[in-house]
């Protein structure tokens, strides 16, 4: 809502990573669901997470995007540790997700989801006692057409498609500009014509330097689309690489065919 | 039709909705001069007392989604704020400006005791939160009952009698016809758009860069702010305050109903709730003198079972207001 603090500088050189997660662990009760997991994603890079169900994929991006609390390790985004950061300031940061149950708002215009879902920091506090600027209308209205699905921008969000929700939670994502894009199942349940244009969206997006690190079971997307991939399993790393590296590791391969 | 209502709705949310209004009140405020009775403008008074109430409870209970069950708690703090200072504060100038003095004291009080209690409770979800304001207000009844020296315990306290009909009216016209503005700003503002998305999911909201506690508690206060206010006011025209007939179930109930009988989350629901369950409660349930509760009861079951929306409440299949689509669904049963 308000100005948040300046990020403090890192005084490492300029390849430090965008995203940073060093030996992060959750768990649940007695199940750890995440145990000791290094990982970076590097600005503008587009990463792959792999790993059979349950294998903690879906609680690693919770963990990164502060959804849930850090039991160990540490995160950090440009260099700030967010470890115990709270979800808002991170989101302020720029870093955007998106869900594997899609969170929209169902009651809301599609359009008032994107307006609602903008960059928040900046402003002064009153600001948001101010209807929606135009600016920001334009911006939501141009996202819409990008992703085309501008003609449903009045309907409420809980009339659309699965598949249009999907469209609608990375417009949604999209809408405050971050740097990097956390995409969890973005192809599930969604046409392969759709995908087409996901992946289409995504390598635009990536095209103007935007990051992303992508959960998916839809091996093909992850292969054309990612420069490296982390298989997780039993939530520890099982394999990093390549999408050719890791298609032909045979613990991955064990995980994911194996008995 | 569907054309027509829609340009209604989107009259509602603009100015022509908030002009409307100002029109309605500036016909209120020279209602006073067509000769009129005191009891006439006590009766006005109360209802705009119900409307700024409904108006108040759709902000927490409607557009944010956290259903108190306790909200009459600050009308009880603004009440007894008022009584106590009234009765013993020697800072007052006299009766009856003192009394306007107190009222800004009443809202604050209830604002504050809104931050407190709100900053745990507005932690729950769904029901947990009704529950724990329900037990906020039985607790706060109890507790006014037990510290005598201040509140003067079940003895209760007798406020100096002002009769000033015509300045209750004025008083009252003006507070409702500002909060129910107020609430028209906020529903069109950034704020009251971050505060649906409270209510749509929490979670997404917070996630998508959206500072959830400081708005859930900021529109507790203005909530609990307001109500203190009605409260304060409310113990200065009644006269009298204990705790039993402050700290009352019933008024929570009716802040309630009216708003889900008006629709929840709309800026002209509950106002219009409030007016309509004013009538009812005149017209219909004084012929049933004494199963009135009862008639209240079966409208809250017959309320959530047919028009869970409200009458002006929007959304779900086809468009257009809820009532609309409940007439609709009974010509077409009545068909042959």
């Amino acid at each position: 809502m308000g100005p948040y603090p300046e990020t403090v500088r890192s005084v490492t050189d300029g390849s430090r990573p965008l995203l940073e997660g060093r030996g992060l662990t959750k768990r649940f009760g007695g199940l750890t669901a995440v145990n000791r997991v290094d990982f970076a994603v590097q600005p503008g890079e587009i990463v792959g997470l792999i790993g059979p169900n349950g294998s903690g994929k879906t609680t690693l991006f919770d963990c990164l995007s502060r959804l849930e609390r850090i039991d160990g390790g540490r995160v950090l985004f440009k260099g700030t540790d967010i470890t115990r950061a709270s979800p808002h300031r991170v989101a302020r940061m720029g870093l955007s997700r998106t869900f594997q149950v899609i969170r929209v708002y169902r009651k809301m215009k599609v359009l008032d989801n994107m307006l609602v879902s903008r960059r928040w920091s900046g402003d002064s506090y009153l600001r948001v006692m101010r209807s929606s600027s135009a600016e920001m209308v334009r911006r939501a209205r141009e996202l819409l057409e990008f992703l085309r699905i501008a003609p449903l921008a009045d309907e409420p969000a809980g009339h659309l498609s699965g598949g249009q929700r999907r469209l609608l939670e990375i417009g949604m994502a999209l809408m405050p500009d971050p740097d990097i894009l956390l995409l969890d199942e973005a192809t599930s349940g969604v046409n392969p014509t759709l995908i087409e244009t996901i992946k289409d969206h995504i390598r635009t997006l990536n095209g103007q330097g935007k990051a992303f690190l992508l959960i998916e079971h839809n091996i093909n997307f992850i292969a054309d689309l990612c420069t490296r991939v982390y298989a997780l399993n039993h939530g520890e790393t099982m394999a990093e690489g390549t999408p050719r590296e890791i298609m032909e590791n045979d613990a991955v391969i064990d995980a994911y065919f194996g008995a | 039709m569907a054309r027509v209502r829609g340009r209604l709705a989107q009259l509602g949310q603009g100015w022509g909705g908030l002009g409307l209004w100002w029109l309605l009140l500036a016909a209120l405020a020279l209602y006073p001069y067509t000769g009129v009775t005191h009891l006439t403008l006590f009766l006005g008074s109360q209802v705009f007392v119900l409307v700024t109430l409904a108006s108040n409870w759709n902000l927490i209970g409607g557009m944010t989604g956290y259903v108190d069950f306790g909200h009459a708690v600050f009308f009880g703090i603004g009440a007894y704020v008022m009584g106590i200072l009234v009765t013993k504060s020697p800072l007052l100038v006299s009766p009856e400006w003192g009394f306007l003095q107190a009222l800004p004291v009443s809202g604050a009080a209830a604002a504050i005791f809104a931050l407190l209690i709100g900053l745990p409770t507005l932690r729950l979800k769904g029901p947990y939160f009704s529950i724990a304001m329900l037990g906020t207000f039985v607790a706060m009844r109890e507790i006014v009952r037990v510290l005598r020296p201040l509140t003067g315990g079940g003895v209760g306290l007798n406020l100096p009698p002002v009769l000033n009909r015509l300045g209750d009216y004025y008083l009252m016209l003006v507070l409702m016809g500002l909060v129910v503005s107020i609430m028209w700003w906020i529903r069109r503002s950034e704020f009251g758009q971050s505060l649906i998305a409270i209510r749509e999911d929490e979670i997404g909201a917070e996630m998508r860069g959206i500072n959830t506690t400081l708005h859930k508690i900021l529109a507790f206060m203005i909530a609990a702010f307001f109500t203190g206010v009605v409260g304060g006011f409310w113990a200065w025209q009644n006269t009298f305050i204990d705790p039993d007939v402050v700290f009352i179930e019933t008024r929570t109930v009716e802040m309630v109903m009216m708003s889900m009988l008006g629709g929840l989350g709309t800026v002209w629901g509950p106002p219009l709730g409030a007016v309509v369950i004013y009538v009812l409660q005149t017209v219909v349930w004084g012929r049933l003198f004494g199963i009135h509760l009862l008639a209240l009861g079966i409208l809250m079951v017959l309320l959530v079972l047919f028009l869970p929306e409200g009458i002006l409440g929007t959304s779900g299949r086809g468009g257009g207001t809820s009532i609309v689509r409940l007439w609709g669904r009974i010509r077409k049963r009545s068909d042959p």
